[in-house]
């Protein structure tokens, strides 16, 4: 019984992490930008979210002024600081410390606003109930993965049968290749940013109810999304939410031969046993220099 | 010319006038942590301090004005070295406040090098009673709190058979040692213990291990955000048991979680209703100021800095110049101090002694249940 607990409990885990890990593989993919601030804006949703639900507002508001808000932080983010990086001289380390560097100002803003302690948004959704004996889950751990089939099979879509899906595709594949065919890879990377952002807010919303939030939440985001990024496969979407999957139930099973505080070890067990015997990850291409 | 010399002449005025020949400032350090998870300590510690240091101003205790040089620690070992080492380097402070158990051991070795005062209110390891004549708790360490909680839990409540989820650090080992010692003496079984790293946050396998333990109780042995998440996902994930846990609990937001409702706590026995006048004017001035009831690490803050304000002014009634030795001299020749919650004596390893309370969380505030004193 206690591994089908576990079992349960982390496909729960895994499908928040594959929703954030898939958000910053998007925009990593098409854009090569270090977006280390992707926990900001898994912050910024989830803090977002909890005040305006918090304050008697109620769902619907609550989950539209998170997605305004991360999509707003991406976007923002992306021009005023990415895009003039860029210009000027455009180094993959200048845009990784500027996004650090803003990822900490945000959790220190947030932290001021709403104090560093720990906050958690009540709901009964939270609480789990006993489906057969010995196995507790709750309605939020169904709502999670519901959630991620649904957002990630649209994003599939979105990718594979629109427009803006092939251009983003493309930039991932040679972003000189997109401006030879008349598209704008400033836009369509601003679209990266759109979509990579909204992603987290699901998860993001889902985690204010279950774990709990506090400013600093937004660096274990970061490091599982860089992790799964790299196990599934660094631009390989359905990679990285497999990774995303594959890491929340490598977790949550780890607890039946280890101790739990060696269950972050595995995470980064299995990280580091891809990059030395499959370093293109689970779905990535093998890529020749 | 002779403007620039009559603004030089204007700046230095302001100078002299801004440094009284005779006053001395008094500075004191302060290793508390103000950013990262548990940096909601930081506020609570600060609370207490703050006000001493007014009250010691007001009262004009010493020949100068006191202030505290605060250092960043984040409640870890590292940044509190480093933090210790501009206090006593650079500052030159004699005296520091300290909090946290793996903080407080770490920067101990730097105190007794240099002959620091390192008082500690907010730690609980029971080790912190061993580390040397400059090290000082005015707080009453976890291995009382452990002996206080177990019979309570075991006898009067009769929960037999308990399962630990403990940080995996100095205090949650210390913890862990003290009910491995503590349960078979009240007739009951440590079940199981599960071991947390300070950075998880994730918890719903740990209840899920939790729950198949078929414990009546769970000891919670950790601190900052992370005892809050823990409490929360016990219950979320179907932990029905009594939860119980020590005094790093007894912060407003833990005390406001609506999953903290029915845990037992465990802190020193602190009465506010005292009429003594140093409580008294505690009490009432924390009040106006903080607009809410004081906690037991707000008395504690607030009694290691007065510490300093009676030590200090005593050395300088005496002519004695304000270092760690004089003030460690001065302490063990001092039988009692008056303190917020009475008349208090250190033991002869630097330790406070207090009763120690069993509490109960109702509706977001610990009441007592049952208190236990120890000689």
């Amino acid at each position: 019984m206690l591994a089908i607990q576990l079992a349960i409990t982390g496909l729960q885990t895994g499908a928040l992490y594959a929703l954030t890990a898939v958000g910053f593989s998007l925009i990593f993919g098409s854009t090569r930008i270090f977006h280390f601030a992707h926990g900001a804006t898994f912050v910024i949703a989830a803090y977002l979210f909890y005040w305006v639900y918090g304050t008697g507002w109620g769902l619907v508001p609550g989950v539209l002024a998170a997605t305004l808000g991360a999509v707003f932080f991406g976007l923002v983010l992306d021009r005023l600081v990415y895009v003039p990086i860029q210009r000027h001289e455009g180094s993959f380390f200048t845009v990784f410390v500027a996004s650090f560097g803003v990822g900490i100002a945000v959790q220190n803003v947030i932290g001021m606003i709403f104090g560093r302690g720990f906050t958690s948004v009540s709901t009964p959704l939270s609480r789990s109930a006993e489906i057969i004996p010995g196995v507790y889950v709750s309605p939020l751990a169904w709502i999670a993965m519901l959630c991620t089939a649904l957002l990630l099979g649209g994003l599939h879509f979105f990718l594979r049968r629109t427009h803006t899906g092939a251009a983003l595709r493309a930039l991932a594949d040679d972003p000189e290749l997109v401006r030879t065919f008349g598209l704008n890879p400033r836009r369509i990377a601003a679209t990266a940013f759109v979509v990579g952002s909204a992603l987290v807010v699901p998860a993001a919303i889902i985690t204010s109810a279950t774990t709990g939030l506090n400013p600093t939440i937004g660096h274990h985001v970061m490091l599982i999304s860089l992790a799964a990024t790299i196990v599934g496969g660094i631009g390989s979407i359905p990679g990285t939410m497999l990774a995303g999957l594959l890491l929340g139930l490598a977790e949550s099973l780890a607890l039946l031969v280890v101790d739990s505080q060696w269950t972050e070890a595995v995470t980064f067990a299995i990280l580091f046993a891809f990059i030395v015997i499959r370093p293109s990850g689970l779905l990535g291409r093998v890529v020749a220099h | 010319m002779s403007k620039a010399f009559t603004i030089m002449g204007a700046f230095a005025a302001c100078v002299c006038y801004a440094m009284p020949a005779a006053a001395a400032d008094h500075t004191i350090g302060a290793l508390f942590p103000l950013s990262g998870p548990n940096a909601v300590y930081g506020d609570v510690f600060m609370a207490g301090s703050d006000l001493a240091v007014e009250h010691i101003n007001a009262d004009h205790m010493l020949s100068g004005p006191m202030s505290i040089a605060y250092e960043d620690s984040q409640g870890l070992p590292q940044p509190a070295v480093v933090g210790m080492t501009k206090l006593v380097n650079v500052t030159g402070v004699p005296y520091t406040l300290s909090a946290f158990t793996g903080v407080s051991k770490a920067i101990s070795t730097l105190a007794m090098r240099n002959s620091v005062i390192a008082v500690n209110g907010g730690g609980v390891g029971p080790d912190l009673a061993d580390l040397g004549e400059y090290f000082w708790n005015v707080i009453p360490l976890a291995n009382l709190e452990v002996r206080a909680a177990v019979p309570y839990l075991v006898e009067s409540l009769g929960l037999k058979k308990i399962a630990l989820i403990y940080v995996d650090d100095p205090l949650g080992q210390a913890l862990k040692d003290e009910l491995e010692t503590e349960m078979p003496k009240a007739g009951g079984e440590l079940v199981d213990s599960f071991s947390v790293p300070t950075s998880a946050q994730q918890f719903s396998g740990v209840a899920a291990q939790v729950r198949a333990t078929g414990a009546d109780a769970v000891y919670v042995a950790s601190y900052g955000n992370q005892q809050l998440q823990i409490v929360k996902q016990l219950r979320d994930n179907g932990v029905d048991a009594q939860i119980a846990t020590y005094s790093g609990y007894a912060v407003p937001d833990a005390l406001a979680l609506p999953e903290s409702e029915g845990m037992i706590i465990t802190g020193q026995s602190v009465d506010f209703s005292s009429e003594d006048p140093v409580t008294k004017r505690f009490v009432d001035e924390f009040k106006a100021k903080y607009d809410r009831d004081p906690t037991a690490y707000n008395v504690n803050y607030y009694n290691a800095t007065l510490l300093y304000g009676i030590l200090a002014a005593a050395l300088e009634a005496d002519g004695t110049a304000i270092t760690g030795e004089a003030l460690l001299a001065k302490r063990r020749a001092t039988k009692s101090f008056d303190l917020v919650g009475g008349t208090v004596s250190f033991q002869d390893n630097g330790t406070l002694l207090f009763p120690i309370e069993v509490k109960q969380i109702k509706g977001g505030r610990a009441e007592a249940v049952t208190s236990v004193s120890f000689n």
